[in-house]
């Protein structure tokens, strides 16, 4: 693995994008619009789950109209986040922090998994409920737990 | 374009910078990180709540909602992050105070502060109460306005860290 991303830390690609003075910028800031974007979306979808906003809209309305705009965020940070990753590819594989962010996304894909293919079919009779069932309230505080636990880790990528 | 400039004295940047509370966020190894981190956290939860009640206003998202009922429900979450980007953004202004003071995108980002703040506060709550149809070309408008003061908050606030500063030509930052 460490020999892979030396290999491509030493590609034209990557040294090129760590040598521009503007690419780093630019693609960095991208990434915090993205994440205004995807988690200030997906947020609200989390926390009508955990039954701690948006309590008087039906659960699925809020998922209906919020996932496209989190899916379009979340398009932008993997495009930009790869970027960034290709431009520093041996900073990110030697630090802690990036390998947790790393970690916390794959869960974070899975829970969105779980909750599409085995939750949210069950949420119809309970739609309107501030409450719902205990799997979906778990599936929002997994979320948002791994959010927060993301937005952390991804901050520290610069400093440990 | 920077504060030192147009407001004031460089004297009150070393000031704040010197300060027994700036200095010691300044010498810390993990305020400034922790701050920065809710820092952060703050522009994800303002950006997104201001964003849906946008979406609205714009006709593209929670269109089954009612604009005041919408902002109604996301007006705390926005209040609060708000309040919580202030709290943790006037202790890192603190440690680096002399930078920021000569920092240009700092001084955007301050400008456009105070417009987004403005904005929400005036024809912003404006816009969300009165949301009839045949209002809705200024809710579009104040939505846009909205949106573009925002991001250029979060646009400049980035740009802080990029940009170079000079002190008699000498490379300072």
């Amino acid at each position: 693995m460490l020999q892979f991303v030396q290999w491509l830390n030493d590609t034209p690609f990557s040294s090129g994008l760590r040598g521009g003075d503007w690419y780093f910028p630019v693609i960095e800031t991208v990434h915090i619009l993205g994440l205004g974007l995807s988690v200030g979306t997906v947020m609200w979808v989390d926390l009508r789950l955990m039954g701690l906003a948006m309590r008087r809209e039906r659960a699925s309305d809020v998922i209906r109209q919020l996932e496209p705009w989190a899916m379009a965020g979340f398009a932008i940070m993997i495009v930009s986040g790869s970027l960034l990753l290709l431009g520093e590819p041996l900073k990110c594989y030697t630090r802690t922090s990036f390998r947790l962010k790393a970690i916390m996304l794959i869960l974070a894909g899975l829970n969105v998994l779980y909750f599409h293919t085995r939750v949210q079919r069950t949420l119809a009779k309970f739609d309107s409920d501030v409450i719902l069932p205990w799997r979906a309230r778990m599936v929002g505080y997994a979320s948002m737990a791994l959010w927060v636990g993301i937005i952390i880790a991804g901050r520290w990528t610069a400093y440990f | 374009m920077n504060l030192q400039q147009l407001l004031l004295p460089a004297s009150f940047f070393r000031l704040c910078e010197t300060s027994r509370f700036g200095h010691a966020i300044k010498f810390s190894q993990w305020d400034f990180a922790i701050l920065e981190t809710l820092h952060i956290m703050g522009i994800a939860v303002l950006l997104g709540s201001t964003l849906v009640v946008d979406l609205r206003l714009l006709g593209l998202g929670m269109r089954r909602q009612s604009v005041a009922q919408l902002a109604e429900e996301l007006a705390p979450w926005t209040w609060g992050a708000l309040a919580l980007m202030i709290a943790t953004g006037i202790p890192m202004f603190f440690s680096e105070a002399v930078r920021m003071s000569l920092n240009d995108s700092f001084f955007f980002k301050m400008i456009f502060l105070v417009l987004a703040i403005s904005i929400q506060w005036t024809i912003y709550s404006r816009a969300k109460r009165s949301a009839a149809p045949e209002r809705a070309g200024f809710g579009k408008l104040v939505a846009c306005l909205s949106l573009i003061c925002w991001l250029s908050v979060a646009l400049a606030g980035r740009g802080i860290a990029f940009i170079a500063i000079f002190v008699r030509g000498v490379r300072v930052s």
